[in-house]
């Protein structure tokens, strides 16, 4: 795979073409790990990275952003060798301090207030002060795991991967896949997603065995059938093989993007940096 | 307001709608208050459109035409609404109404076009696009086309914002083009009532700055901030694609209604107080819409209409139950 010849001169890559983000060059970095590292530009792509971290520990999703997002959960997800123990250790202790809107202390009150006594259990926002959803909060999760299964056994950090679990089973959507965590919308169930479904299983995958789990992996299988998109495809693969299943799809996609192939090649990775 | 009113307790009360910072109560902020300045009078095309047969491209392009305006040399972005994988319902802007909108401004001398757009909750856009049908009615449409989700941004102040929003990253294709044309579907919509020319703009924010969805604008207040993206852009041009609308639980989940117009103008805000219309909606219980122009100003009489009366194409669209009270023409 030729991912120098997609690589802008700042070392970061584009989704397709444009200017560099983070959230590109992060899985471009992990598909070099399976696809064969290009020394320069793997350093070129971790210059970017290390460039671009911001000074409160976190990243922008391009540098143009003046704002922290998500993406840290990505660039945290990168190896402590390639990431640097200190930047990483900034990135986990931003990604400590994000949640949804919706967990603060403030907002349950006034939910309380309301009459309203469901809980919303802690999972990460896209964009800070806004709402948990299941994307970021599988991200965060993974980023985690990573962290702990490192040797970081912060209680906290525990916490967080059990509160995500427990966001992401509460957002499960009723046909038993996810979609990006809207489950239900003035009482009318939502269908699921090929690609929230993966994305939500992989984050799982260290959960318990359960009947939800069981449900999701029926609807992963049910997916593959019919997407037809490289990330959904991708993302199914990795989310069952998370679960132990190893399977293809028989329909070949298109890759649109440069994530889409890398997504692509970590799905088709004997040993994927993302479950490992 | 005539019907049960959704209170903001209400909608507090419902758990996930909460949790995702989404209001269905109307506003009551101090924007409500506010007064506006008797608007001029502006003109808006309804046409007849039976099917998505060859006729649309001479009907869209007479109707571009009618409003004389200056297009000739200038960058055109074509908006149109693009949700979920899914040809054979009505929940995108059929791809032959896009394509009528294309050729009608290359022909009226646009000096460079381009279709853009960025889907709320699906991110593989171009996917997305294929599987409603673009692939295969606009020639060369990749290269035609923006995914505004992912384009280059740049940070643009709100001035005198309504929503609680200071400032929003924006997509650099609209933030250059001389026109941004709204292609929306003719749609109910589950918070905000009717999704037209204004909620389309929603798409212009972009997934890759603030995610999918792009909730900031629901902690924002949808209303308002449909309202402050509407003063971002004042050049824009409407055509809507009313030719199969969706009734029910819109934007996604309705029902196909065949309504068989396309409605077009200047002044988005009384395009969108038109279709609602057509629809069976009274526009001053829009919220956006009396945000954006105040009730006295979306009164029938204070828009020129063109073509096709209201009363001899509108069709009443089905709404949701917390809706139906609410919003319903009387």
């Amino acid at each position: 795979m030729d991912w120098k010849s997609k690589q802008n001169s700042d070392g970061g890559w584009a989704y397709a073409r444009g200017g560099s983000w983070t959230e590109p060059t992060a899985f471009v970095l992990m598909a070099q790990s399976v696809t064969g590292i290009d020394g320069p530009s793997f350093q070129a792509g971790l210059n970017f990275l290390g460039a671009t971290q911001r000074r409160d520990g976190g990243w922008s999703p391009q540098p143009g952003v003046d704002e922290s997002t998500w993406v840290t959960a990505l660039a945290a997800f990168l190896p402590e060798r390639t990431i640097g123990p200190e930047r990483l250790r900034r990135a986990l202790a931003w990604l400590k301090g994000q949640t949804g809107r919706e967990s603060s202390l403030s907002y349950r009150l006034r939910q309380r207030i309301a009459g309203n006594r469901d809980e919303f259990p802690y999972g990460w926002p896209w964009f800070p002060g806004a709402a948990a959803w299941v994307i970021p909060t599988a991200f965060g999760i993974l980023a985690f795991e990573r962290a702990f299964a490192a040797g970081d056994h912060d209680r906290a950090l525990r916490q967080r991967i059990a509160d995500g679990r427990e966001f992401l089973f509460a957002r499960q959507c009723a046909d038993g896949g996810w979609n990006h965590g809207s489950n239900q919308a003035l009482g009318y169930p939502g269908d699921s997603y090929p690609e929230t479904t993966g994305i939500a299983l992989a984050a799982l995958r260290r959960a318990p065995n359960s009947e939800q789990i069981a449900r999701a992996k029926t609807a992963a299988r049910r997916h593959l059938t019919t997407c037809r998109t490289a990330e959904g495809i991708a993302w199914l693969r990795m989310g069952l093989a998370a679960h132990g299943e190893h399977v293809q799809s028989a329909f070949q996609p298109v890759p649109r993007t440069t994530l889409d192939e890398a997504l692509t090649a970590l799905a088709s990775a004997a040993h994927n940096p993302l479950l490992s | 307001m005539s019907g049960t009113r959704i209170t903001r307790r209400d909608v507090l009360a419902s758990g996930a709608a909460a949790a995702a910072g989404i209001s269905l109560a109307r506003y009551t902020g101090a924007g409500r208050a506010a007064t506006f300045a008797k608007a001029p009078v502006s003109s808006v095309m309804i046409a007849r459109a039976a099917g998505y047969t060859m006729d649309v491209y001479d009907t869209v392009y007479r109707m571009v035409a009618a409003h004389k305006l200056s297009i000739r040399g200038k960058k055109i972005v074509l908006k149109p609404n693009l949700v979920e994988f899914d040809a054979h319902t009505a929940i995108n802007t059929h791809p032959v109404v896009v394509h009528a909108a294309y050729e009608a401004f290359r022909k009226l001398g646009a000096a460079e076009i381009r279709i853009a757009e960025g889907p709320g909750h699906r991110r593989a856009t171009l996917d997305l696009a294929d599987a409603a049908g673009y692939f295969e009615t606009v020639p060369k449409f990749e290269s035609a086309f923006t995914d505004l989700n992912l384009d280059n941004v740049a940070k643009r102040e709100i001035p005198r914002p309504v929503s609680t929003l200071q400032s929003l990253y924006l997509p650099h294709t609209v933030l250059d083009c001389d026109l941004l044309v709204s292609l929306p579907k003719l749609k109910t919509h589950h918070w905000a009532g009717a999704t037209l020319a204004m909620k389309n703009l929603f798409g212009l924010v972009p997934g890759g700055v603030y995610g999918w969805p792009k909730n900031v604008l629901h902690w924002a207040g949808i209303a308002e901030s449909i309202v402050d993206l509407h003063h971002l852009f004042p050049r824009q041009f409407a055509i809507v694609d009313g030719i199969v609308g969706m009734e029910g639980n819109g934007p996604i989940q309705g029902t196909p209604k065949h309504a068989g117009v396309l409605v077009a103008g200047s002044d988005v805000a009384a395009v969108d107080a038109t279709c609602c219309r057509i629809m069976g909606i009274d526009p001053k219980k829009i919220d956006y819409l009396t945000l954006a122009r105040g009730e006295e100003n979306l009164a029938a009489s204070a828009f020129h209409q063109i073509g096709e009366r209201i009363e001899a194409v509108q069709t009443s669209f089905e709404l949701i139950d917390p809706w139906k009270g609410m919003i319903r023409a009387s």
